[in-house]
């Protein structure tokens, strides 16, 4: 009788079983999301209380006379405060949103004990992370929606330009943001307790791009470090984009750095999950917390 | 046959367990250091752009239109004193909503609920690290944030510490409420960051609620916070105030007293009703 066995994988990995297992976490990660409701309030009211702050603050600023309103107009070539400031806020959040979906949807596997199971089974485990990524475009979509249209029919904020232009430009930031967010992902890994570093992230954004204001009333040195992030493109880009009627050509000086500064952060974040997967399996990380 | 309590609670063993759920949240702060820094730093970034935004709003350095509605051109310190008295607020939110629901996470929830502790004061406890190390960390932010922007307070500190009291005391008040409301809704995030968020922009953490716009005024006039933070600024920056600071030093202990009253009544009612359901293991 023949006793030998053959050396066979217990799973038969290929492009259809990956399709299958990315799938399979896009279908668990919309139950978790239905599961608790609050979402709803979430995206109703985030979009206006979040810019709330600044808008209401720049009102002070403006005076009753609306004197300071008129500086600001000058410095910023801007026809309406809100809008501009609603874009920079906007950017924010999203990134700020990645950084916490997506950037921290393996820790919550590793919190809840299921990320040494999960990385037992015979799939492609970078679909974990882009199976994160597919519901959570779905509701950023969702969001930029509801900003729009909230401080269209509440504040009157009224475009200027092409939505197809505004659409482009974050089509173009998709890379760099979820670039960023895979990277991301893989540093909490290894860190464990990061909130600090999405404190760090959103505030480097928050400083540098110019939420609020021009980039050029910040100080020379700071203006350098604002040229090598890509949100500031972004946020620039789509202000032109929205309130200057700006089209392709006058973009291209944002698009070409916002797709540059996407394709590595596409690299980085892919390479740095192999890293930290080959590292967490070395030193037996992964199921710690 | 007598029948004795497996406890004898008193006034030491509730103190004792005051220290020990304090000294357990203590541990844990400083095991993940990076928060403490991240807390100096956080309300500084939050701020940065509120300071270069008004330096687009200004002439020749001169916030003048901020000054038309608050009385002070120094937009810096007002936003700055309002941030250091919103950390408090968002402790006594943050330390009672969000403590339940990561008890809740880990599965403690119900054995913690089993000890002879009177909740309430499991409550306070989780609050009273947060409150020191938010008060170690704000004095450090502040001295940073003195430096990077200036803080010039020329009035009365003491005034304004004392009349900063009341205040926290009744946003305990507000903590067991909404802990109740976590514990029903088994979700403090949003809960936790949306409320925080309305009750300090509509309060005027960051700008006089005199430039509201006229439908919201009433709002912010209806929140004790508004009064709060108004009386203090008044103090020590001698800002334009709503009203007398003295009548909102009474409307502060008079919202302490109320909202003691109601916070705890609100949550000893669902805190009977979850357990009724059997559901305060599940989230």
């Amino acid at each position: 009788m023949d006793t030998t066995f053959s050396q066979r994988s217990l799973g038969k990995p290929g492009f259809l079983s990956d399709l299958r297992a990315f799938w399979a976490v896009v279908h668990r990660e919309w139950t978790i999301f239905m599961r608790y409701p609050s979402w709803i309030i979430a995206l109703f009211i985030w979009p206006l209380i979040f810019p709330m702050m600044y808008i209401l603050t720049a009102r002070a600023l403006s005076g009753p006379d609306g004197s300071g309103l008129a500086v600001f107009m000058q410095a910023t070539g801007a026809r309406d405060f809100i809008g501009y400031i609603i874009i920079g806020t906007t950017v924010w959040m999203w990134q700020n949103i990645v950084l916490w979906d997506v950037g921290f949807a393996l820790r919550n596997e590793q919190m809840r004990g299921t990320l040494e199971s999960n990385w037992l089974s015979p799939t492609w485990r970078f679909s974990y992370l882009l199976g994160h990524t597919g519901p959570q475009l779905v509701s950023m979509l969702l969001f930029i929606t509801i900003t729009a249209l909230e401080f269209g029919f509440m504040f009157g904020v009224r475009l200027h330009g092409s939505p197809w232009m505004i659409g482009l430009m974050m089509l173009a930031a998709i890379p760099s943001i979820y670039g960023l967010g895979f990277a991301f992902a893989s540093l909490v890994i290894t860190v464990k307790e990061a909130n600090a570093f999405v404190f760090l992230i959103r505030g480097l954004v928050m400083i540098f791009c110019g939420i609020t204001f021009p980039v050029s009333l910040l100080p020379g040195w700071m203006q350098s470090i604002a040229q090598w992030m890509p949100q500031t493109y972004l946020i620039h880009g789509m202000r032109a984009a929205a309130f200057s009627n700006a089209r392709i050509p006058e973009l291209l000086p944002d698009l070409i750095p916002l797709l540059a500064f996407g394709m590595f952060w596409l690299v980085v974040g892919y390479f740095t999950f192999l890293w930290m997967e080959r590292r967490a399996r070395q030193t037996g990380a992964i199921g710690q917390y | 046959m007598e029948t004795n309590s497996l406890s004898q609670p008193s006034l030491g063993t509730q103190l004792r367990a005051l220290y020990v759920i304090a000294l357990k949240d203590w541990k844990v702060f400083w095991r993940y250091p990076l928060n403490a820094v991240s807390s100096v730093f956080q309300p500084i970034i939050w701020i940065t752009p509120i300071y270069f935004m008004g330096k687009a709003f200004s002439t020749n350095g001169q916030a003048l239109g901020f000054a038309a509605y608050s009385g002070s051109g120094d937009y810096m310190s007002f936003i700055l004193l309002g941030t250091v008295l919103t950390n408090f607020v968002t402790t006594v939110f943050w330390g009672m909503g969000y403590a339940l629901k990561n008890d809740m996470d880990a599965g403690v929830l119900e054995s913690n609920w089993l000890t002879p502790v009177s909740r309430l004061l499991i409550l306070v406890g989780r609050t009273l690290t947060s409150l020191l190390t938010t008060t170690i960390t704000s004095l450090v932010m502040l001295v940073i944030a003195a430096l990077l922007f200036g803080f010039k307070p020329t009035g009365n500190t003491l005034a304004a510490f004392l009349t900063a009291i009341p205040m926290l005391i009744g946003l305990y008040g507000f903590g067991f409420a909404f802990a109740g409301l976590v514990l029903l809704m088994r979700e403090a995030n949003t809960l936790v960051d949306v409320s925080s968020f309305l009750v300090q922009g509509l309060s005027g953490s960051t700008f006089p609620v005199q430039s509201l716009p006229t439908w919201l005024i009433p709002v912010a006039l209806a929140l004790p916070l508004t009064y709060g933070l108004d009386a203090v600024r008044g103090w020590l920056l001698q800002t334009n105030t709503i009203l007398p600071i003295r009548v909102e030093i009474v409307i502060l202990v008079v919202f302490m007293f109320v909202m003691l009253w109601f916070g705890a009544w609100i949550f000893d009612r669902v805190d009977r009703r979850v357990r009724t359901l059997g559901t305060l293991g599940q989230h």
